[in-house]
């Protein structure tokens, strides 16, 4: 049973670190950004923290907790 | 003289029915080439323009999900515009309408060329829409 969970947990670890190089998601946070007016530059690293809730790492610095709330995306510096 | 300035009635039927079969075929040939160059220049309607940005593969979902909260910002602001609301003024409108149109322009410009064409020739036409208050509620 404890084999079992820790295969699930190594299973989620692996997808979350495959979410987390999608280029496609780099560039769609490197855009929410930009159109925010947001210094960044670009995206280089994420993490997903759940549906369309990111927190992003930009080339110059910043980092952005990019997420979603009523319909609306929001992009707040760290 | 006159006999030769008054042909027979023959003649005169058929003498205007030349000028009338050479202004036939022309007619036909320009609309086909006005109408390429209407169609090529036509501004795309706006219902369209976002059904084209929501199927783009050009941007993400996150892009696509901020682009109409930003649209649709700016349409309440020409909403409170024609309902009286001032400032903005329409000129005042003008600019972050153009600043959001360029946005958008940059974003599918390379990978979505055609809908960045369609954008740009619509400019004015969507501009149209949306200043205008009769045009602007049909459409919106």
């Amino acid at each position: 049973m404890k084999s079992i969970a820790v295969s699930i947990l190594c299973a989620c670890a692996s997808l979350a670190a495959l979410a987390a190089d999608d280029p496609g998601q780099r560039k769609d946070l490197t855009a929410v950004i930009a159109l925010q007016g947001k210094p960044c530059g670009e995206v280089l690293s994420y993490v997903a923290k759940g549906d369309n809730d990111f927190v992003a790492a930009c080339k110059d610095g910043n980092k952005y907790h990019v997420y979603v709330k009523d319909g609306r995306v929001v992009v707040e510096k760290q | 003289m006159s006999q030769a300035t008054s042909p027979s009635p023959a003649k005169d039927s058929r003498a205007p029915a030349p000028p009338a079969k050479s202004a036939t075929p022309a007619a036909p040939k320009a609309p086909p080439a006005a109408a390429a160059a209407v169609a090529a220049a036509a501004p795309i309607d706006l219902k369209s323009l976002e059904q084209k940005l929501k199927d783009s593969k050009a941007i993400g979902v996150m892009t696509k999900l901020s682009l109409k909260n930003q649209v649709d910002d700016l349409v309440a602001q020409f909403r409170a515009f024609h309902s009286g609301r001032q400032p903005p003024t329409l000129l005042q409108l003008r600019q972050p309408y153009e600043l959001l149109l360029m946005k958008v322009l940059s974003l599918v410009q390379d990978q979505d060329p055609n809908l960045a064409k369609h954008l740009h020739d619509s400019r004015d036409y969507i501009w149209g829409v949306l200043a205008d208050r009769n045009k602007f509620l049909a459409n919106l």
